[in-house]
């Protein structure tokens, strides 16, 4: 599945955010708490220190017990053993908000009047509960508004950055070859685009050219080989006067004529779908496709009858198209030829005109056909010599200069073709 | 057999050489004067001296387009009847070059016995005003009113019959390939034949019409081929 090039940005920076949070978070946490923890530990020190010169020098034994009454945090106490300055933490349970409260507290021994006591100094501390909580809560805000503010700017970044790309991109899309379109591939102020831009325009004239020099070549080419044709075709008119021909001999001229035959309508045929291209047949007028048909029908029905094959019509509506007469004329005469052409003795053709479209289903080899090789030129799908592989491709060339829909099915051993209007 | 009381006049005007030869060598044992010429400077030359019935005239010429020729016939007030030969297939074309005064347009490649008819049509067309009528012994061909009788007592043959006929005896004494047949019963779709199959039963047809009619058999078959009209 393809997603927008956004989408992937955004995803890559969701995860990467997520990511640094995740690590940063604890690591600010054990690093915060360090401070605070040495924070304490150099303010209790201090008390120590403080102690020690201002109060020691004129204290007394007893003025431990007045001292211990008027000072929570700072007392001292029997000795407990502590030989130097020793930190650790300690919980009290405080009465007045009924709850433990974790302390840091500093040990020292202290000599009072020549007896030993140590000197108690603690400092409430944060809860680290309480500490976790800020921080995450801090952490989760951040990771909010950085998530928020980078999604933003990638889209306004996206609109207004990718702007010319996406010009781009839709003028490339609509471009096809055949067609006369306009590009406008003006500079933009980004130099990657300005790159690309020169590059597609560079890339389609070539293109253009390329197609069109082919185009002409093909029509001089097809056009060219008239005159010689003409004599090749004279030539075997005249080789049929001899009166001493043998049956041998004939048999050769005969081969002959239905090659030149054959090389007559492919060349009709390339000159055809070059005039197709050179937008010869431009003009357009209300068309009925079942007088257009209709027309023709006599024809096909006696060339069907000679192969015994038998058509069923059934045209429930008419159907009225702007179109250029003569195509739809080349265009239902390639759909019968194809439907009559690559029959088989004896068989069937069911034409249908309704609901907007038309379908020539013809009964032929039981095979379905390969529908990716089935329209381009040359590409014969059968190795019968019967047609020429243009066949298809002008029916193709004609549905698209009209945005009409050509498809191929196979159902039932029929072939179909449909085309809708 | 004549078809006509005096020998016709054609002027080719046509660069391809061996075309040329070819069209000159179908038309020479008919009843036709054929001569040639290259370009229009030739051509120009000629027709300002004489008075052709038909010109068969090519339109890429050495020396220019062969519409030339055209209006210089118009400006010597020249009524020879034209069939432009061109290997140009185009809309525009065509109809210029009718509005020009030519009466008939081949495209290239074609069957020297389609140009062959195309011709006597033109010079019926034009000798023969009002009574336009093709004769071969005891059958009688009326093109404007699509009658045809044979010793004077009429047949009943379809539209594509009577083409067939005229074809036929146009082409009198030449072997016909069922495909130049079928070609040109098909007219402006020959370009859309599948097969030729069909000819085998106009020709059954028209042969057996003529038949019941008491006409000599002048249709041969000529076998895997074609068909030849011929009087033996």
């Amino acid at each position: 599945m393809t997603k927008k090039l956004i989408h992937k940005t955004s995803r890559a920076y969701l995860l990467f955010s997520v990511i640094v949070v995740l690590i940063i978070a604890p690591v600010f946490y054990f690093v915060t708490e360090q401070l605070y923890i040495e924070d304490a530990d150099e303010a209790l020190t201090l008390r120590k220190k403080e102690f020690l010169h201002y109060n020691r020098p004129h204290f007394k034994s007893s003025d431990i017990n007045v001292w211990n009454k008027f000072n929570r945090d700072i007392k001292i106490i029997a000795n407990t053993g502590t030989s130097r300055d020793s930190f650790f933490y300690n919980h009290y349970y405080d009465t007045l908000d009924a709850e433990e409260e974790t302390y840091r507290e500093l040990n020292t021994p202290v000599v009072i009047e020549g007896k030993k006591y140590t000197f108690l100094a603690r400092t409430n501390l944060v809860e680290t509960e309480d500490l976790i909580v800020s921080i995450a809560v801090l952490f989760i805000a951040l990771l909010i508004v950085l998530l928020l503010g980078l999604f933003f700017i990638s889209k306004i970044l996206s609109l207004k950055l990718w702007k010319p790309f996406y010009k781009t991109l839709a003028q490339i899309e609509a471009f096809e070859i055949d067609k006369n379109n306009s590009f406008d591939f003006s500079d933009s102020k980004i130099e990657e685009f300005n790159r690309l831009n020169q590059s597609i325009k560079k890339l389609i004239t070539k293109n253009i050219s390329i197609y069109r020099s082919q185009r002409e070549f093909i029509e001089n080419a097809a056009h060219e080989l008239q005159t010689p044709l003409a004599v090749f075709q004279a030539k075997i008119d005249l080789l049929y006067q001899h009166t001493e021909l043998n049956k041998e001999q004939l048999e050769i001229i005969n081969a002959l004529n239905d090659s030149v035959r054959r090389i007559k309508r492919l060349n009709k045929n390339l000159l055809l779908l070059s005039k197709i291209d050179n937008k010869v047949f431009a003009s357009k007028q209300k068309v009925s496709i079942q007088k257009q048909f209709e027309k023709l029908l006599d024809f096909y029905s006696e060339q069907a009858q000679s192969m015994h094959i038998g058509i069923e019509i059934n045209l429930q509506e008419d159907i009225l198209v702007d179109t250029n007469s003569d195509l739809l004329d080349i265009l239902l005469n390639n759909l019968f030829q194809n439907a009559i052409r690559h029959n088989r003795e004896g068989g069937k053709i069911n034409i249908q005109l309704a609901d907007n479209s038309l379908s020539f289903s013809n009964t032929g080899e039981p095979i379905a056909l390969d529908v990716d090789k089935l329209f381009r030129r040359f590409s014969k799908s059968s190795s019968s010599s019967r047609g020429n592989g243009l066949g298809l491709a002008i029916i193709q060339k004609i549905a698209e200069s009209n945005n009409w829909k050509i498809a191929y099915t196979y159902e039932h051993n029929y072939h179909c073709f449909k085309l809708t209007f | 057999m004549n078809l006509y009381i005096w020998q016709m006049k054609l002027l080719l005007v046509e660069d391809e050489k061996e075309l040329a030869v070819s069209i000159q060598d179908y038309l020479a044992n008919n009843d036709f004067i054929c001569e040639w010429v290259m370009d229009i400077h030739q051509a120009t030359d000629k027709i300002t001296s004489h008075d052709y019935d038909c010109i068969l005239l090519d339109l890429s010429l050495p020396d220019g387009n062969g519409f030339e020729i055209l209006r210089e016939l118009k400006s010597q007030n020249k009524t020879d009847g034209v069939i432009i030969i061109s290997a140009k297939e185009n809309l525009e074309t065509r109809i210029e070059g009718l509005q020009l005064g030519a009466d008939d347009y081949l495209t290239k490649p074609f069957h020297l016995s389609e140009l062959l008819v195309r011709i006597q049509a033109l010079i019926r067309r034009k000798n023969f005003n009002g009574n336009n009528l093709v004769r071969y012994h005891e059958i009688e061909i009326d093109v404007l009113s699509k009658v045809v009788k044979v010793n004077g007592k009429i047949v009943d043959l379809t539209k594509k019959e009577i083409i067939l006929l005229l074809y036929l005896i146009g082409n009198e004494n030449r072997v016909l390939s069922k495909a130049a047949i079928a070609e040109h019963l098909s007219g402006d779709m020959a370009d859309m034949l599948i097969n030729h199959d069909f000819v085998y039963a106009h020709i059954k047809n028209l042969k057996h019409k003529l038949k019941l009619a008491g006409s000599n058999n002048y249709i041969k078959t000529i076998y895997g081929t074609g068909y030849k009209w011929h009087n033996d």
